[in-house]
């Protein structure tokens, strides 16, 4: 197990590590709704930005797999989940652990 | 279920409404408003990244005698919604309640939208799946069963391909059968298993009993399943605390099975069911095949050549604007200060007006909204490419690779994306910051986005270069656009320190395929950018330029325009200007008047500038047939000209070639400037408060003029100190 950000390009791997995920996602928490259509600028919206759901909805969550296409070992990567190529900040990377699987 | 009978029998009451509201949702990118466009004849914004949808907006068309509203709506991955732009989303489809939903899937992706999809379902409104990208899904070799993902969700699957309108017709078709109570089919929504329904039915009952806030046709199911998951916004909409007794009770048992996470419980039971049907309904070949979108992203988000390929082709944009657009330029010049101002004079002479209006007229209209009207071939160009970029994909990779410098000032990669869209407009930019999660960052980039040089501030450089740069005004230009996001990369550090210290967010977004825009959509778009400044020249430019006329000619009967009242206060602001090389009144009073719109600034200097119309020798020898064929003659010429010129590239742009004029704006300029006064000028221009209508777009996005102020400020500052270290650093080192 080790973290998302490691793989190398062109590794495959799984996602694992319920417990780090839902460790981040109580770092992270919703958006606030308040936020009418024409939304006026609001302090209390701000609670941290995405975190896990985002990462949920988009289809990285635990049990999924998934490929790395650029990691260039600083700044942001790219990985190939189903058909789509998601952009990943390092942060999160970081925090996302995975199993290797062997091609 | 005593409600749904009651609902049910209201809406069969209305049964076959003669007007229909479909909302069209989905995930971000899935080809929403184009399939809009494709049924409905609009021209809403399209483009080939995640986002670009920020607000509602709806059209309408006849369909066998019924109105039918189409609703399109931002992209959203999940109806538990992050950012402005999906609330705008989750808050319709809630609380609006749509005939009928048309759910537009991205079929290369389905196991992720068919998440979205179970969400859709759960507000039980019916809905009409559009198995989208049909074409791209087939191309990778994919074989949908999609009778299969209608039978198990209970609602209708129908391939599309958006951009070649197939599959169209039938989805409306069944759009508005599915509208119709008497013939709805169960939306037998998939259940998420026995103790997850039991809670929802004990949430349901308790929630009806209560009466209170939610409404008989409030999606009684999805509300229950949000209460489950503790949803901030359903808990706060309904009134309910999250410790309510009956929740508690109704969620004890989930609770004690599957741990205190249901939020976490849903999101896993939703994506089981999601990639349980995509396993079964899904066929997909062996083997992935290397795509063409693998092998482009290799070189153009290569470490190493990421930001070299981006700034070479924004060289190449800017550098084929000036090719394309500046025999155009040319020959609009000619046609508006020769033939059209002649004919003009000519009717003027006819009708025997006072020499006021001629004046008002020739120095006034046609040199201000001509000033700005000449440049309408440059501004249609950058537009054509701002569209290329937004229709290949491209967007998307600027932003990547541009990540780790604007973490450099507290932002994401995200935000490059409403910064480079500022290149077109500054004011859909500052929309477009919609997307970003929290309201920090969104400031702090609208903030920066005057910065980013818009069309409307071309004019001024075409002028300027193409008196004194025009052998490389293609880097000239380039130049200036990116000295505008160096200094909002420095004016972000600073603002980081100060306005808005904290964390850059993270950082997630979807990198879309590579695609190839059709022609079609390309001109329409490029057209739909442009027509804004086109609207605006005959509009409030006409008007501004009238206002100005009369500030150089009034108090009535003055002698020259200097002692005019827009002369004198000018007169006063000079010496503002003069350490930044261009302490005339005339600069002074384009840059006073350029306040409300930039475009001004040339507009100001064509009457400015203007020679006085009765001074003026009137060749009346010419017909208007021969006016019209030397029009048409001279069009020819330019066509020539830009085609030639797009396979020089690498040529010499030669913007106004040939035999400068000795009377016009650009003569004028050449006297009263040097190429480094021109150049500071140009600078000033770049930076130098945003235009009116931004300001109000900011106000109206934050909800306060805080950051217009803000931005009045730091730019009037920045904007004259560059200015300076230009002007008087060059005279150090000798140029100019
Ligand atoms: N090949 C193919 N491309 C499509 C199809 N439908 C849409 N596109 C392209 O997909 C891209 C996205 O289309 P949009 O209509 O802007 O998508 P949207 O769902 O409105 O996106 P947001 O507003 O960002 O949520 C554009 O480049 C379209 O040309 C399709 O059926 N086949
Ligand atoms: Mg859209």
């Amino acid at each position: 197990m080790s973290p998302l950000a490691f793989m190398k390009e062109g590794e495959t791997a799984e996602i694992v590590g319920e417990p780090l995920m839902r460790r981040l996602r109580h770092h992270h928490g919703h958006c606030c709704g308040n936020v009418g259509p024409s939304a006026a600028y609001d302090a209390r919206c701000h609670r941290g930005g995405p975190g896990h759901d985002h990462l949920n909805d988009m289809g990285l969550r635990p049990g999924k797999r998934v490929q790395m296409i650029a990691n260039s070992g600083t700044g942001p990567l790219i990985l190939l989940v189903d058909e789509s190529r998601i952009a990943l900040g390092r942060g999160v990377a970081m925090k996302i652990y995975v199993r290797r699987i062997e091609a | 279920m005593a409600d749904k009978e009651n609902e049910d029998s209201q809406k069969a009451a209305s049964d076959r409404k003669a007007s229909l509201v479909i909302a069209v949702a989905g995930n971000p990118n899935a080809g929403k408003s184009t399939l809009i466009n494709a049924m409905a004849g609009t021209r809403l914004q399209v483009g080939n990244w995640p986002g670009v949808t920020v607000e509602k907006k709806s059209a309408e068309f006849e369909y066998s005698g019924r109105r039918i509203t189409m609703v399109d709506l931002p992209g959203t991955y999940s109806l538990s919604p992050y950012t402005q732009e999906e609330i705008i989303a989750r808050d319709y489809l809630v609380h609006e309640r749509p005939d009928v939903i048309i759910n537009v899937v991205d079929a290369t992706n389905l196991e992720r939208n068919l998440y979205f999809t179970l969400q859709l379902l759960e507000l039980g409104i019916p809905l009409v799946m559009a198995l989208n990208m049909y074409d791209e899904a087939e191309q990778k070799g994919f074989r949908i069963n999609a009778e299969m993902i209608a039978s198990t969700l209970g609602c209708a699957v129908i391939p599309t391909v958006a951009t070649k309108g197939e599959g169209i017709d039938r989805l409306i078709e069944m759009a508005v059968e599915f509208a119709d109570p008497s013939k709805r089919y169960s939306s037998a929504s998939a259940s998420y298993g026995e103790d997850i329904e039991k809670a929802v039915q004990t949430v349901v009952e308790n929630v009806r009993h209560r009466g209170g806030k939610p409404s008989g046709h409030e999606a009684l199911r999805w509300q229950a399943l949000k209460l489950i998951e503790g949803d901030e916004l359903v808990l706060e909409e309904t009134g309910i605390s999250e410790d309510e007794v009956f929740l508690e009770k109704a969620t004890h048992h989930l609770r004690k099975a599957h741990g205190e996470d249901l939020e976490m419980l849903l999101a896993d039971t939703r994506y089981g069911l999601a990639a349980g049907l995509t396993r079964e309904a899904l066929q997909k070949p062996e083997k992935r095949k290397r795509e063409l979108t693998e092998r482009i992203d290799a070189v153009v988000l290569n470490r190493y050549l990421g930001i070299p390929v981006f700034l070479l082709s924004m060289w190449l944009i800017f550098k084929l604007t000036f090719d394309i657009a500046g025999p155009f330029t040319d020959w609009l010049d000619a046609v508006i200060s020769g033939p059209l101002t002649r004919w003009a004079l000519s009717l003027m002479t006819l009708i025997a007006v006072p020499d006021w209006t001629v004046s008002l007229v020739t120095e006034g209209m046609i040199a201000g909204v001509g000033a700005v009207l000449v440049f309408l071939p440059p501004i249609f160009a950058m537009m054509f490419f701002i569209t290329l970029l937004e229709g290949s994909g491209y967007m998307a990779r600027a932003a990547f690779v541009m990540d780790r410098m604007m973490h450099a000032i507290g932002l994401h990669g995200k935000s490059f994306i409403p910064l480079l869209l500022g290149f077109g407009c500054n004011v859909p930019a500052v929309y477009a910051t919609r997307t970003l999660e929290n309201p920090r960052d969104k400031a702090l980039t609208a903030l920066l986005i005057p910065l980013m040089s818009c069309g409307a501030r071309l004019p001024v450089y075409v002028v300027f270069t193409g008196v004194f740069f025009s052998a490389y005004a293609g880097t000239v230009l380039w130049s200036l656009y990116l000295l505008g996001i160096m200094l909002a990369v420095m004016m972000g550090w600073i603002f980081k320190k100060t306005l808005f210290r904290g964390e850059a967010p993270v950082f997630i977004m979807e990198l879309p395929p590579y695609r190839l825009p059709s022609v079609k959509n390309l001109l329409i778009h490029t057209w739909e950018k442009g027509k804004h400044y086109l609207i605006k020249a005959g509009t409030f430019i006409l008007a501004i330029s009238i206002f100005i006329w009369f500030g150089l000619n009034l108090p009535w009967g003055v002698e020259s325009k200097k002692d005019s009242y827009l002369g004198l206060i000018s007169q006063a602001a000079a010496p503002v200007f003069a350490p930044l090389g261009f302490g005339t009144w005339e600069a002074a009073s384009s840059l006073i008047t350029g306040v409300v719109a930039k475009e001004i600034v040339v507009s100001t200097m064509g009457e400015v500038y203007a020679p006085k119309a009765c001074e003026e020798e009137q060749s009346e020898a010419l017909t208007v047939g021969e006016d019209l064929k030397e029009i048409g003659v001279s069009f020819a010429g330019a066509l020539g000209e830009a085609a030639k010129n797009v396979f020089s590239t690498f040529g010499i742009a030669t913007i106004s070639a040939g035999e400068e004029d000795t009377t016009g704006i650009k003569a004028a300029i050449a006297r009263n400037f040097t190429p480094l006064s021109a150049y500071a000028f140009m600078v000033f221009v770049l930076l130098y408060v945003p235009c009116l209508i931004v300001l109000i777009a900011m106000r109206h996005e934050f909800g306060t003029w805080k950051w217009a102020g803000v931005a009045i400020a730091y730019q009037s500052i920045l904007a004259w100190t560059v200015a300076f270290i230009i002007y008087q650093g060059g005279r150090l080192i000798g140029i100019g």
